[in-house]
């Protein structure tokens, strides 16, 4: 890659964070009570919760690693990029309940919702809370490793100053404008991912015609190989199952789609929403930003693949260059936009899950242990804490890589096993009781942390789908053998809404 | 569609399910489980989009049931396609694509959007009516009066 290009890549990404920071400055202005900074509580009209919400969801895994899986593996991922119905099917099993809730009490985080639902139970709230900030923690470690190796290679600057950055940049926005700034950063970064996907889908198609080219060449290139690397090629690989067992399919068609309501990131865009009438066109916004994100990272693996088995370029050493690949290739507008939104993805998750994390620390935890944090003090304990957690997170994410890929583990699947049972089956069901989501919660924890241990699950399934089962299984069957407190009425009315 | 009094057996079902799609993963049962995956959703979307127990019967046909049926079959046909093609060139193509994949695309992605997103948007107001949320705030309200009284 020419200087000049690499100067212009520069410029254009470090354009889109100026413009996030600028967003997040002036969202200041929209901060009017401590419910507006923690959780944007009813404020935002479909289409900014909609770009929002595909941008958190899509991290930088979703434009980096996924093409990289689809090119090392074949179609079995797919089932879980090409996820875009996931959202209408989130937002009709939950969506207007947990919108109701925030009818009902003061609802900044999710915390508020279990205790609101599970008449404050505490240790509910802490277990929950713990899982919650492992899986957050993880997620942001990741983002910012992603986002800062990319650019240090590419500004050939160190890794630990190019993070300070980029993720400085991005911890001072999010404390001064918490999750309003948040919501509408993510919003435009969505926006970037959006713009750059519609781009490099037509690109696609110009260069190789399109998919029956793609197919044919795959199917007929057998091995490429140039020095110490080679790729193998073959009929089944762009079948629908790929080259993996059939029950990782099985599992990543199931845990996208009905884990993403159990993500926090699209939760607490269910209550950000200002009309909850609006939940279907929410629905068709997120949908149509997904579905051009999900194509796009799905055309990158498939370019990579038509390139190496054309010979137009050597055989990757490692999957997760496709997409770099496929854009450098493709010139110097499909680079500007590529790592423009890889970056935009880095960024949108990993301010999420600040957000998230910082919430926890500051105002979760404490009141689940029962201190409480007079309402006038808690903004200012709470942008401290992301202040510091931002910083630590840096830190920690670019010096202890050993760490980082343990804690990678973590994520969609840990993050469901602590939301199915207090949000998805609490409040879909007037019989799960503190007992029985407690127990869920408890064993879900363990478990999470056993699994970290090395310990062999039976069978290819990935780990997490375990973990949820007991999890979700041992909610349902406590609540049923045991009885709990009377339920408040107004959580009854939510429920039966 | 009363589910009133189903709801308790509705999640038992579910929990299950969950405990019957983990078992079939183990022993590489995946078809079975995709469907049982399938039925999954189907219980807790029932769940979800029911208003005081009652589910609307326009909506459990259009777009849940279509969505189920179109999901089944489309694991069938990208199941019938892999197989019958294993190790070959498939000698034509859907819209490019390897005729397993297709049906990924096809009606996995764009056929659970069009069901799923459209038919929420179309049948909104089964889901939740303006008249639902005005009684819901009206419903607490009330309660919060008579909490205070």
């Amino acid at each position: 890659m020419s200087g000049s290009v690499k100067m212009m890549i520069i410029g254009f990404s470090f354009l889109m964070i100026l413009v996030s920071f600028l967003i997040g400055w002036w969202a200041k202005k929209k901060i009017t009570s401590s419910q507006a900074y923690f959780g944007s509580t009813g404020m935002f009209g479909p289409l900014t919760v909609g770009l929002s919400s595909t941008a958190a969801v899509a991290s930088a895994f979703a434009l980096v690693g996924v093409p990289g899986l689809i090119y090392s593996t074949g179609n079995t991922m797919t089932f879980w990029m090409l996820s875009s119905a996931a959202f209408a099917m989130a937002y009709l099993i939950l969506g207007k309940k947990m919108r109701a809730m925030a009818e009902i009490g003061e609802v900044s985080s999710l915390g508020d919702i279990s205790d609101l639902r599970f008449n404050n139970n505490h240790y509910i709230k802490a277990i929950l809370s713990i899982i919650l900030f492992v899986g957050c923690v993880a997620y942001l470690a990741a983002q910012i490793k992603a986002g800062s190796e990319l650019f240090s290679h590419l500004l050939g600057w160190n890794t630990i100053v190019t993070g300070f950055i980029i993720f400085g940049v991005l911890t001072v926005y999010m404390v001064l404008s918490g999750e309003v700034g948040g919501l509408l950063t993510q919003a435009f970064q969505g926006l970037v991912m959006v713009v750059a996907g519609v781009i490099i889908i037509i690109a696609f198609f110009i260069m190789t015609g399109g998919f029956s080219e793609v197919l044919n060449v795959v199917s007929t290139a057998g091995t490429v190989t140039k020095g110490e690397v080679s790729k193998t090629f073959g009929p089944d690989l762009l079948n629908a199952w790929g080259s993996l067992p059939g029950s990782i399919a099985m599992a990543w068609m199931i845990i996208p789609i009905l884990g993403t309501v159990g993500q926090p990131q699209v939760l607490t865009r269910m209550y950000a929403l200002k009309n909850p009438k609006d939940m279907p066109r929410l629905g068709l916004y997120t949908a149509i930003s997904h579905f051009i994100v999900g194509f796009f990272a799905v055309v990158v693996a498939y370019g990579a693949l038509y390139l190496v088995a054309t010979g137009a370029i050597d055989p990757l050493p490692n999957g997760d260059s496709s997409i770099f690949a496929f854009a450098d290739y493709l010139g110097v507008y499909a680079q500007l936009f590529t790592y423009a939104a890889v970056l935009a993805a880095a960024m949108s998750s990993a301010s999420m899950f600040l957000s998230l994390s910082a919430n926890i620390i500051s105002r979760d935890l404490p009141s689940a242990f029962g201190k409480k944090i007079a309402p006038e003090k808690q903004i200012t304990v709470s942008k401290i804490t992301m202040f510091v957690l931002g910083l630590v997170a840096i830190l920690f994410s670019l010096t202890s890589a050993e760490m980082v890929a343990i804690l990678g583990t973590f994520g969609w699947g840990t993050l469901m096993s602590g939301t199915f049972p207090v949000f998805i089956i609490g409040l879909l069901w007037k019989g799960a009781n503190g007992k029985g989501v407690a127990s869920g919660l408890t064993v879900g924890l363990v478990l999470n942390l056993l699994s970290l241990t090395g310990f062999k699950w039976p069978g290819a399934l990935p780990w997490y789908f375990n973990v949820i089962t007991i999890s979700v299984a041992l909610t349902i069957f406590i609540s049923l053998i045991t009885k709990d407190k009377e339920m408040d009425p107004k959580v009854e009315a939510v429920i039966e809404l | 569609m009363d589910l009133s009094d189903k709801r308790t057996g509705i999640i038992v079902l579910i929990g299950i399910l969950w405990v019957i799609i983990t078992v079939l993963g183990w022993k590489e049962q995946h078809m079975a489980g995709m469907y049982a995956g399938v039925i999954l959703m189907l219980l807790h979307m029932m769940l979800g989009a029911s208003k005081k127990g009652k589910l609307s019967s326009k909506l459990f046909v259009y777009p849940f049931l279509i969505w189920a049926v179109l999901w089944c079959i489309s694991f069938f046909l990208s199941k019938y396609y892999a197989d019958l093609y294993v190790g070959k060139i498939p000698d034509f193509t859907v819209l490019g694509f390897h005729p397993s994949f297709a049906w990924t695309i096809l009606t996995y992605w764009i056929g659970g959007v069009l069901t799923l997103t459209i038919g929420f948007i179309l049948f909104k107001d089964e889901w939740l009516s303006e008249k639902d949320w005005q009684d819901f705030k009206q419903k607490i309200q009330m309660i919060e009066q008579s909490e205070v009284k």
